[in-house]
């Protein structure tokens, strides 16, 4: 019987050097739902998102991603990970097509590099550069490399940000698609609006600690904005 | 395999593209056996073997140490290694990619420079390809180890400054295009334990030249081929 949780943190810690990142946290994300990992800047989601994605190695806890351990985590579960990293992880002179089509075939679940373009919004510019891309055209480059993995689950590390209103309105219908097939996703975000919007979940960080975890429906009761409960317990 | 082969393909591309990169892996080391095999201005000792044989030893340190190391440097800051080592590739796999890439580049370099001397009136009949092949080998895994441990620590301009830099250095007194024994005493000294004047002097024996210093050479370029790549290992950061 498969577990609900696609991501399941356990008593997470992340230390440079002296300073304390991330301090001892836990949760779970699930399956076809959209989990927003929230706070200020230097909470501490980046690294617990890279934990999670296994880019980082935690200092100490259990990551357990799809149900495996990520800090043993083999090719067949890295196959299945989609990954939007905040700075990109892209080369200027990268061309749209072919470095979707390279992680098609990197990831080797079938994904469709001209339908991921298409999807993305960038068929008009197959063959540009990263560098010739606008801001919001980059990070939907960066979510095409996302989607090449057909993802079980997927970490998207601030896919909005730059993002005109439009394209947001395409990012967020992606995000939706990926829900519907039973994905689970992780997003850090500053965007507090957007979390609103498309979370089901809200884990709010505070100087590396958890200082919230609960459903949006939970958290925004009686027309409370989602701005207005992450402000006061992040004061 | 399939990664690999993929990864590579995408390895040989980006070269392909970058000119910079074809400046330093083809022009220059062309440019240096046509010009110095043309003009006669280098010390007499250098005749046109021991310039064909420094020459490949430059293409060699072009392509796996500054090429390899200044590509590999600005990925880092770009966290392209990153991003590539949470796909399936993984970083082992990465690796091998690159290394597969690096020697297809110095067989098409061997390849042109060999054509080149021929047509300038050098001869390989007495050149021992395998001993060639071997100080190929031991020169990749020295000169790609200093150029990643160079790329893995340092910022990316700061890296391009020092690949550059120490690129110019070892060319001009690491015995390259003067032979160890023509530079001045202590340079010389240092010269001889340096990857360059060693591989130099393996090439040069190995294409059937006559050298009492062949196997000290042999030595010093295997401390280097094992030192470095190990230094390497220790050093480099996959994110930048």
């Amino acid at each position: 019987m498969r577990n609900d949780n696609a991501l399941e943190v356990t008593n997470l810690v992340i230390r440079y050097g002296d300073v304390t990142a991330v301090d001892s946290i836990s949760f779970n994300a699930r399956y076809g739902e959209v989990t927003a990992v929230l706070g200020r800047n230097g909470a501490g989601k980046t690294s617990t998102l890279e934990s999670c994605e296994g880019v980082r190695r935690p200092t100490e806890g259990v990551i357990r991603v799809l149900g495996a351990d990520i800090a043993t985590a083999g090719n067949t579960l890295r196959a299945r990970l989609g990954v939007m990293l905040q700075d990109g992880g892209i080369a200027p002179n990268a061309r749209v097509r072919s470095l979707v089509h390279h992680y098609c075939t990197l990831h080797g679940r079938g994904g469709d590099a001209d339908g991921i373009i298409s999807k993305v919004g960038l068929t008009e510019r197959t063959s540009s550069t990263w560098r010739r891309l606008s801001g919001g055209e980059r990070q939907r480059f960066s979510l095409a490399l996302a989607l090449a993995a057909e993802p079980d689950i997927a970490f998207l590390d601030e896919p909005t940000a730059g993002v005109d209103l439009d394209g947001r309105e395409m990012i967020r219908g992606i995000i939706t698609d990926l829900v519907h097939r039973g994905c689970g996703v992780v997003l850090a975000t500053h965007d507090l609006d957007e979390a609103e919007r498309v979370a089901h979940r809200a884990v709010v960080l505070h100087h590396g600690r958890v200082v919230l975890n609960d459903t949006i429906e939970a958290l925004c009761t009686n027309g409370r904005r989602l701005e207005d409960v992450v402000r006061e317990v992040t004061r | 395999m399939k990664l690999v082969v993929a990864q590579w393909r995408m390895e040989l591309t980006n070269l392909v593209r970058n000119y910079e990169q074809l400046l330093l892996i083809l022009v220059i080391p062309v440019g240096v056996l046509v010009f110095f095999g043309n003009v006669d201005v280098l010390p007499e000792t250098m005749n046109l073997s021991r310039l064909v044989s420094s020459v490949l030893a430059l293409s060699l340190m072009s392509t796996a140490m500054v090429s390899t190391g200044i590509s590999t440097g600005f990925e880092r800051s770009y966290h392209v290694l990153k991003r590539l080592g949470v796909t399936p590739l993984g970083r082992t796999r990465l690796i091998w990619a690159k290394a597969g890439s690096v020697t297809v580049v110095e067989l098409m370099q061997v390849l042109v420079l060999v054509i080149i001397a021929t047509i300038l009136g050098w001869s390989a009949t007495d050149a021992s390809w395998w001993r060639v092949a071997g100080a190929l080998v031991l020169g990749t895994a020295a000169f790609a180890g200093i150029g990643l441990s160079l790329a893995g620590r340092l910022r990316a301009e700061a890296n391009l400054a020092a690949q550059n830099g120490l690129y110019l250095v070892l060319l001009s007194i690491g015995g390259v295009i003067v032979p160890v024994g023509e530079l001045p005493a202590r340079l010389s000294t240092v010269a001889q334990y340096l990857p360059s004047g060693a591989l130099s002097e393996v090439m040069y024996t190995s294409l059937g030249g006559e050298s009492n210093s062949s196997l000290g050479a042999w030595i010093v370029l295997a401390v280097w081929a094992v030192v470095a790549p190990f230094v390497a290992a220790r050093l480099f950061r996959f994110d930048g």
